[in-house]
């Protein structure tokens, strides 16, 4: 069924109440300010970066480590590694808590991917933030309660439905990560008003489920 | 509720899905951050209850949870706003001569350096010198000066009134009392030289004293017999918070000059001083009633 959401998996919840400080060092915090560390692995990365960004909203925790693993879940090197790993760390691990009921919120019933050709076989990404949080303006350079569109799909289909979105709207590229990225997608980070960035997703969507339907097709 | 996820639902159908997606689960309810209200605790003891009717200090001001209620934190940051801005007070210029007091100044030159230079505060510049040996007269028994001190609104506030009881408490035992001075940027030590100056066997200055919490207008008396440049806090006696919350002016100069014509009987002052007959104070003691002094409300909250 088309554009069916795919729910993200969480593989893994687990939190360090009082870290060691070289562990937090290690991890991008800041052991002056930060004492707790909640760990989330996910299949979905980039669901997952939205619902870090989403957790400091809720919470006063930094997202300190984010990566996205190589070649994606289908390839993990375990079976709770996922695709990403995030790393919440905060004063204690009440925020912390606070902020991971956020996060698994926000998978749950807001950050997905979607099926974009009937089978699975191509995704799409086409998630629109309507306000963001620290943790995404300041890797996207936007301001916090800025709208942003977060688009992602394998890389032909990004390409051919980044310039579709990119002219649907009155949007500007705030960030665009051609491919290879470290799981083969391509993905594009779109900022304007929220209407503009609606209207760009919808049309990045409609041009993935186009490419998936159409490939051969000049 | 997701908007994304109602937007690719809308682009689906529109795409010719005729089965509509099942709808997503709906949000729990965010619970709100924890927060324990305390109740405000009034004093239980009786002690303190009863104390605090007697007295403007915090005692008796009851409890929320572990911390002080709100409006006994607003009366303190209110009172100590008072404390700041009395030392932050200058006194004008001109305000001596406009209340015939000789005008003098220390070699302090701005408020700032005032607070910064205590040295420089206890020594007269040169012009008030030459004013002080010129104006004043000479060999008096008793040479009263008023100051600024740390608290100009204090000497603006009673100190002329504690100068004219003292002069009256002064002359009605005889003595012979000097050209009344008010010297700006004072500080106490400033009376030795002032009183060898004009060769008084008794120097008093009065000057506002450093605030505490709502008492701007305190003011102290610092009384030296033989004052001399070289005299230490040793050679000196004192009298503090003369207000109207403390000791009244009235009843402070009578204090003083019973302590003044200690001095002159017994030739000393200071450490030196035999203090035990002023045990019995008489008239000036004022163990008379007194109505129980309360702190002013400056702050003003509904509970």
């Amino acid at each position: 069924m088309m554009l069916e959401p795919i729910l993200p998996q969480v593989l893994s919840v687990r939190r360090i109440p009082n870290a060691d400080r070289a562990m937090l060092e290690a991890y991008g915090a800041n052991p002056d300010r930060h004492c707790a560390l909640g760990l989330v692995t996910c299949d979905q990365d980039d669901a997952l970066y939205v619902a870090l960004d989403e957790a400091t909203k809720h919470a006063p925790v930094s997202v300190v480590y984010a990566r996205s693993f190589y070649a994606g879940a289908a390839h993990a090197s375990g079976r709770l590694s996922g695709e990403i790993l995030g790393v919440l760390a905060g004063a204690n691990p009440d925020e912390v808590d606070e902020g991971l009921d956020a996060l698994l919120r926000c998978l749950q019933h807001d950050a997905c991917f979607y099926d974009a050709d009937g089978h699975g076989t191509v995704t799409v990404f086409p998630h629109v933030i309507t306000s963001l949080g620290h943790y995404l303006s300041r890797e996207a350079g936007l301001a916090v309660g800025d709208a942003m569109a977060y688009l992602v799909a394998p890389p032909i289909e990004a390409a051919i439905a980044l310039d579709a979105a990119l002219k649907a709207a009155d949007v500007r590229a705030a960030k665009i990560f051609p491919p290879p990225t470290e799981t083969n997608f391509s993905a594009a980070w779109l900022s304007g008003s929220l209407p503009a960035c609606e209207a760009a997703a919808m049309a990045y969507a409609e041009a993935v489920v186009d490419v998936a339907t159409r490939p051969l097709d000049r | 509720m997701s908007r994304t996820r109602t937007l690719v639902s809308e682009l689906r159908s529109r795409l010719g899905a005729a089965d509509p997606l099942p709808p997503a689960p709906a949000v729990p309810d965010i619970p709100p951050p924890p927060a324990r209200v305390f109740p405000v605790v009034l004093e239980r003891g009786r002690f303190a209850q009863a104390a605090a009717k007697h007295t403007t200090a915090l005692v008796g001001i009851g409890q929320v949870g572990s911390r002080y209620a709100t409006d006994v934190v607003l009366q303190f940051q209110a009172e100590l706003a008072v404390a700041h801005e009395a030392v932050n007070t200058e006194l004008p210029d001109e305000w001596g001569e406009g209340h015939a007091l000789l005008p003098l100044r220390s070699r302090v030159t701005d408020h700032r350096e005032f607070l910064l230079r205590p040295d420089l505060g206890r020594r007269l510049d040169d012009d008030s010198l030459a004013r002080l040996r010129e104006r004043a007269d000479r060999d008096p028994d008793v040479q009263l000066i008023l100051a600024d001190g740390l608290s100009a609104v204090a000497c603006v506030g009673s100190g002329l009134d504690l100068m004219s009881h003292m002069t009256r408490e002064c002359e009605a035992r005889g003595w012979r009392v000097g050209t009344p001075v008010c010297a700006k940027f004072a500080r106490v030590w400033l009376e030795d030289e002032i009183g060898e100056e004009v060769g008084a066997k008794v120097a008093v200055i009065i000057l506002g004293e450093r605030p505490g919490l709502g008492t701007g207008d305190g003011l102290s008396a610092y009384v030296v017999h033989g004052p001399r440049v070289g005299n230490t806090d040793g050679n000196r006696n004192m009298m503090s918070n003369i207000h109207q919350r403390g000791t009244p002016p009235n009843q402070a100069a009578q204090r003083l000059a019973l302590l003044i014509d200690a001095m002159m009987t017994q030739g000393t002052s200071g450490v030196g001083l035999d203090l035990t007959g002023l045990a019995d104070l008489g008239e000036a003691a004022g163990t008379g009633y007194r109505a129980p002094q309360v702190r002013e409300r400056l702050v003003e909250m509904d509970r």
